[in-house]
């Protein structure tokens, strides 16, 4: 939890605004009325003015009149965004335009593009699917990154931090998806870790000791990796063992690697072995784990589990807050 | 409306959204791989079939819709429901 505090800590008085288009569920509603209690963001909810109003009287929210609401079809942005939704999808008549931004995911997402808030927080209510579908729509992806994706922050017990992706999103990335998961995990390492990242490209094979199709697509992804991105220090294919243990990277590696060891940034070959390692690391390791934290896009939006609970949701927030 | 009214104005749509040939729409057209749909259009879709039918579709089973005739009979129950 220290980093977690380190990170509310340096997110305060930054004045950042984030938007949740889930504005009617209670743990939201909950969840802003603390981060504005506490002055680490200024939270603003889409939805009904009344119900929201309603809902915290029942559930006691005491500052409730202080939360910015907006009501999306009175909102005096409504023209503005059908417009600018149309300028972004061509395809899109003025009136189709009106259908689509009337979505709060969609609403939430222009207000992020154009600018009045930092950040999307939503998917206590909805899919991850559909959140990635309103980023894509909206905000969309910065130049050379086509592959949404996501990251975890495990602290460990020994307080080493690491990041792990992709454990939550692509199922099968092939080399190129692969790279770019490996190069955006990279960049959000050093946003909010303020160190460079070391990123290891993860498979059971070290340097060629296997060889296996499996195999072949993580070394391309290294080579693509390292192509694009020449100022990270990349490295692959690696073991688990020989990216994070010192001893066994000097065993298994002869020449000399700037990762091998040492690595923070842990880059799984797909969904299996990435869910399946950040949860063997939370559960047997007594790791906790902070995410999955959506990446990939031009502004930062991050998706909640529908199970996540009122802490989640803040710590979520001020992650998301920090990338902006 | 007739059956042919319908097809007709269902590929209609389906070509100003996607920026396509209609005469490329077939009833047995898959939108991602055979008319090249990216996923999050899906959305827009929905939305442009709403506007042109006039109705309000269930969101989450329209977004499971894959082909182009599956879709016309999805966007038949709600107009024999008006």
């Amino acid at each position: 939890m220290n980093k977690i505090n380190e990170f509310i800590e340096k997110i305060k008085g930054l004045n950042k605004k984030v938007v949740f288009p889930e504005g009617e569920d209670e743990r939201i509603l909950k969840a802003s009325s603390e981060l504005l209690k506490e002055k680490i963001v200024f939270p603003i909810l889409i939805g009904k003015k009344e119900k929201i109003f309603e809902l915290g009287k029942n559930i006691g929210i005491d500052n409730i009149t202080q939360i910015e609401i907006i009501e999306v079809e009175n909102s005096e942005y409504f023209p503005e965004f059908v417009n600018r939704y149309c300028e972004k999808r061509k395809n899109i008549s003025k009136n189709v335009s009106e259908k689509i931004v009337r979505k709060p995911l969609i609403f939430g997402g222009l207000m992020v593009d154009t600018g009045k808030c930092d950040s999307m927080v939503a998917g206590a209510s909805n899919t991850t699917a559909s959140v990635i579908q309103a980023a894509s729509l909206t905000i969309g992806y910065p130049e050379g990154i086509k592959t949404p994706s996501s990251f975890f922050i495990m602290a460990l017990p020994n307080e080493k931090i690491y990041f792990f992706a992709d454990c939550a999103v692509n199922i099968c990335p092939d080399e190129n998806q692969l790279a770019e998961i490996g190069i955006t995990t990279g960049i959000n390492y050093k946003k909010l870790m303020e160190e460079e990242p070391k990123i290891a490209f993860l498979s059971f094979s070290t340097k060629g000791s296997a060889s296996h199709p499996a195999v072949e697509k993580v070394q391309k992804a290294v080579k693509i990796a390292k192509e694009r991105n020449n100022t990270f220090d990349i490295d692959g294919e690696l073991q688990v063992d020989a990216a994070i243990n010192e001893d066994v990277a000097k065993r298994k590696i002869k020449d000399f690697s700037p990762v091998a060891g040492k690595a923070n940034v842990l880059i799984f070959p797909d969904l299996n072995a990435g869910n399946i390692g950040y949860k063997i690391t939370q559960y047997l390791g007594n790791a906790e784990a902070y995410g999955p934290i959506l990446q990939g896009f031009a502004k930062p939006v991050s998706d909640l589990s529908r199970g996540a609970k009122v802490k989640d949701i803040i710590i979520t927030t001020v992650i998301t807050c920090l990338m902006s | 409306m007739d059956n042919n009214e319908i097809i007709e104005r269902v590929k209609k749509v389906i070509s100003e959204v996607l920026g396509i040939d209609k005469d490329k729409i077939q009833l047995e057209s898959r939108f991602v791989e055979d008319l090249g749909a990216e996923s999050v259009q899906s959305l827009e879709l929905v939305a442009a079939f709403e506007e042109e039918f006039n109705i309000e579709m269930n969101e989450e089973k329209a977004l499971e819709i894959k082909t182009v005739g599956k879709a016309i009979d999805f966007i038949k129950e709600y107009l024999d429901k008006k």
